[in-house]
């Protein structure tokens, strides 16, 4: 391999390591049958997997100083973001899915917080950045970590658990997410002196949330995700009177205060 | 890149990031909503008292005791009157978080939810929060705030109705689906 050669061991190693790592959690997931589970997430494995097989394809035949091959690249990376954003929707479906009405609710507002935060960062980074696709990567990037974190908070307030799995899945995406947004930043600003330390760290970070991954979806049992334990109809039937009593007896002394006096002064 | 644009950015994605452990935290950690029944056990109770704090409050009620035994008299009652207010605040703040917990069930388990009635109320809840903190404030640092504490318990009050609305459409749907239910063994 003479043109891959040329890269610092390092990178080569965590390179190879991110590689692995992703083809051993793919592999585990399709052998326990967990693809079913999460099939975004799973095609979003395969997309990695095959940008770096195009990846190494490219740069074997055209070489790193290849403006084709850098190209190429960066269009690869913007399937493979598209492909974290479709995961990502899948984890966020996973969690609020179950919850019809809040999911309705839930998938317009993150939908429009994701756009927003998009359109924002294209405008404001517009003139900025030397490779447009680089502008577009964060863009996406920052609206899946807005999303995910938008989910995170839409779980907190309805106080919705979030099982482990899916928490981690989620965390991991969003922190790669903001990982890259960092790296791309700070590769834009001190491009020259940051060159190799670049892939060094982005492949690090990918590295560390395939652990989690791996970790989180380390029991070989397929997850099942229980629906909300809705209570039924004579449940509520009953409960809704009691609320109802206990609510009419509020507005009575809501009543009772509108009689009061006014204050003097 | 401006140098502006890279440091708004940067700390941008840092908070999104704190934002991400610090919400996944909150929801992993916290019991899924709980449906039973004991949750609409304590309704709201306090606004019976809002009679008495009104006239806790009233300046003519403090300048009377002035008048009639002395500042001193006139400060020691100013001072035990503030801190029932407080307590007074803490348990309208008590009924309000009760009424936002029995709104939230009702959401999760409904299967439609609609966006301006959930906006509406954590818009509500934000609002409260905000004239609490400034009544509290306020109150420690010595101001009666009789008009802005009627505003809170009146909110609280009006969220208890929006509550009251949202849960007799549960109640119709419901009963709608019990008789269908018959029907269908029948």
């Amino acid at each position: 391999m003479p043109v891959l050669s040329e890269l610092p061991t390092s990178t080569l190693v965590l390179w190879g390591l991110a590689t692995l790592l992703t083809l051993l959690l793919l592999g585990r997931m399709i052998a326990v049958n967990q693809c079913r589970d999460f099939p975004l997430f799973c095609v979003y494995l395969s997309m990695n997997l095959l940008q770096t097989a195009v990846g190494v394809l490219l740069y074997q035949r055209y070489g790193f100083t290849s403006t084709f091959a850098y190209r190429i690249g960066w269009a690869t990376q913007a399937f493979v973001v598209a492909a974290r954003a479709l995961a990502a929707a899948e984890v966020c479906y996973l969690i609020l899915g179950k919850y019809k009405g809040v999911w309705a609710l839930a998938a317009r507002i993150l939908s429009c917080c994701g756009l927003l935060v998009l359109s924002l960062a294209l405008w404001f980074g517009r003139n900025g950045y030397q490779v447009g696709m680089a502008t577009l990567e964060i863009g996406l990037e920052a609206s899946i970590a807005t999303c995910i974190a938008g989910l995170f908070l839409f779980a907190r307030y309805y106080h919705i658990r979030i099982l482990s799995l899916t928490g981690m899945l989620g965390l991991g995406l969003g922190m790669l997410s903001c990982f890259k947004i960092l790296n791309d930043l700070v590769f834009e600003r001190l491009a020259k002196r940051y060159g190799d330390a670049w892939n060094l760290a982005s492949s690090g970070a990918f590295v560390a949330i395939l652990l989690i991954w791996i970790w989180a979806l380390r029991k070989p049992v397929s997850v099942r995700f229980p629906g909300p334990q809705l209570s039924p109809v004579k449940v509520y039937a009953s409960l809704i009177p009691q609320v109802n009593r206990q609510l009419v007896e509020l507005n009575e002394r809501l009543t009772q205060l509108w009689h009061l006096e006014s204050p003097k002064s | 890149m401006s140098a502006g644009f890279f440091i708004i950015a940067v700390i941008g994605t840092l908070g999104l990031a704190g934002l991400l452990f610090w919400s996944l935290r909150g929801a992993s950690h916290r019991k899924t909503v709980d449906h039973g029944f004991h949750v609409f056990d304590s309704a709201p109770r306090h606004l019976r008292n809002m009679a008495q704090i009104r006239q806790a409050m009233d300046r003519a009620d403090l300048e009377y005791a002035a008048e009639k035994g002395g500042q001193q008299l006139s400060a020691r009652i100013r001072s035990e009157r503030r801190r029932v207010t407080l307590l007074y605040l803490a348990a309208i703040r008590r009924d309000f978080e009760q009424s936002l917990r029995v709104a939230r069930i009702v959401a999760v388990l409904s299967p439609e939810v609609s966006g301006s009635q959930e906006y509406e109320r954590l818009r509500l809840s934000m609002v409260f929060r905000l004239r609490f903190y400034a009544i509290r404030l306020g109150l420690h640092l010595g101001n009666v705030a009789q008009p802005q504490i009627l505003a809170l318990g009146q909110m609280t009050a009006s969220f208890a109705m929006q509550l009251e609305e949202t849960m007799a459409r549960l109640g119709e749907r419901a009963a709608l689906a019990a008789e269908l239910a018959l029907q269908s063994e029948q």
